[in-house]
């Protein structure tokens, strides 16, 4: 009994915890680079893409769980899509009500959620096969692991394009603003570097 | 075959079919019931806001308005290539009820994507009182610029309808000259565009409905 339960926990701080580091969805195993590139100039906007996706994922995670014996497998991948696309459409409305700045600055990117791979590769990939609990937790570590690459990505950059942190003066009233990690190019080097950077920390643990 | 074997061919069909797919249209119908629910709950919101922020955006131009109130008639606005839009003036009413300008939303092609102008006027679509950006899409740096005072306030007091896009001199100065962002022409020249196509056709429209006095309005303006 004892040993079941043990392996339980163990399984529950697995999903919990892949997501963050060793399956981080950006750094390691890199889906869903739409937003990474696109809703990060500024930390705000990238927190809110982050915490959407979140919300988002752990619904979808939640009833595909549920409905995970019902599915003919044939049908399963429009399933999924109608589940996500409900979801992505209840937060975006949330989104324009509570935020409309923020929705405004994310604009399509939202709706966009839809098609994210992150949300139906964990549907595919976990939630189609596992308990309702575990579903959550993987899409609660998955979605945080997102919501923190996006964060990285966004820190940096707009640290270097404005100056600023999420609003805040942080550099000394000297600097120069570099326009350009503002514009697409931005985005794509910090995450090369990014990602250049999470292969020399892997290798290293590996030897 | 007679047609009993056919009729239970043809349930075998449909058992067949409700088998495979009622999870999808059960599922269906809950989604489209909650989206609907949600829509329902936040769609009163949802255009408030988008009110506010025209309101907020236009007062920030038309100083001393108490009230807007939109004008009946439609107005259609030419963009070129055949399409045009419906657009809808407000007139801005001052403590006295008396008329301090108008405004109305101005849209066009920019560098890239569509941009939206809150464009405001003084009560005889003479003067421009200036314009605010609601949406766009521009490069940051660069035609985002157009959001920036100091392009924007070249367009405060500037006769109405007649602008004209220029590449140096002095962007302090309020005449019908209006100075580009430099790194910009192409952002800079669309606004220019946008606020002479449409401040132009409205005005028209206005003189021919007798919103405005015709000549008084251009005599007045004449040099």
């Amino acid at each position: 009994m004892a040993n079941e339960g043990q392996a339980k926990t163990g399984v529950y701080r697995n999903a919990l915890l892949a997501g963050l580091w060793k399956e981080n969805p950006t750094f390691r195993v890199l889906i869903g680079m739409c937003p990474p590139l696109a809703v990060t100039t500024a930390v705000k906007p990238a927190l809110t893409m982050g915490l959407s996706v979140i919300f988002v994922l752990v619904c979808s995670n939640i009833v595909v769980s549920m409905m995970r014996n019902l599915l003919k497998p044939h049908l399963r991948i429009i399933m999924f899509t109608l589940t996500i696309a409900a979801f992505v459409t209840i937060c975006d409305l949330f989104l324009r009500a509570y935020t409309p700045a923020m929705s405004e600055i994310l604009g399509a990117y939202v709706p966009l959620i839809i098609v994210n791979c992150i949300i139906i590769f964990r549907a595919e990939a976990c939630a189609s096969k596992s308990s309702v609990v575990v579903s959550m937790l993987d899409a609660i570590g998955m979605g945080g692991g997102f919501t923190i690459a996006l964060c990285i990505l966004a820190g940096i950059r707009e640290v270097l394009a404005s100056g600023r942190l999420a609003g805040i003066e942080v550099m000394p009233s000297g600097y120069v603003p570099c326009l350009a990690m503002q514009m697409p190019v931005g985005a794509f080097v910090t995450l090369g570097l990014l990602l250049g950077l999470a292969n020399v920390l892997t290798r290293k643990k590996g030897a | 075959m007679s047609l009993w074997q056919k009729k239970v061919l043809d349930m075998d069909k449909l058992k067949h079919f409700i088998e495979q797919s009622w999870l999808l249209i059960v599922s269906s119908l809950c989604f489209g019931l909650l989206v609907a629910a949600t829509d329902a709950g936040l769609s009163g919101k949802i255009e408030k806001n988008k009110a506010d922020k025209l309101n907020r955006l236009t007062l920030s131009l038309l100083r001393e308005v108490k009230d807007f109130v939109p004008v009946d008639a439609q107005f259609e606005v030419g963009l070129g290539r055949g399409k045009s839009d419906k657009v809808t003036v407000y007139r801005a009413v001052g403590q006295t009820q008396e008329c301090v300008g108008w405004s109305f939303l101005a849209v066009g092609d920019g560098f890239s994507g569509r941009i939206e102008l809150v464009v405001a006027v003084d009560a005889d679509f003479g003067k421009l009182m200036g314009f605010e950006v609601l949406a766009s899409s521009e490069t940051p740096g660069f035609g985002d610029r157009i959001k920036d005072d100091y392009y924007r306030n070249q367009f405060k007091g500037a006769p109405a309808g007649e602008l004209k896009l220029v590449s140096a001199g002095g962007a302090d100065k309020v005449d019908s000259e209006i100075v580009a962002i430099t790194g910009a022409t192409i952002s800079s020249e669309a606004v220019v565009v946008i606020l002479n196509d449409s401040l132009g056709q409205i005005k028209e429209q206005m003189q021919k409905k007798g919103l405005i006095q015709a000549t008084k309005a251009q005599s007045h303006e004449g040099e």
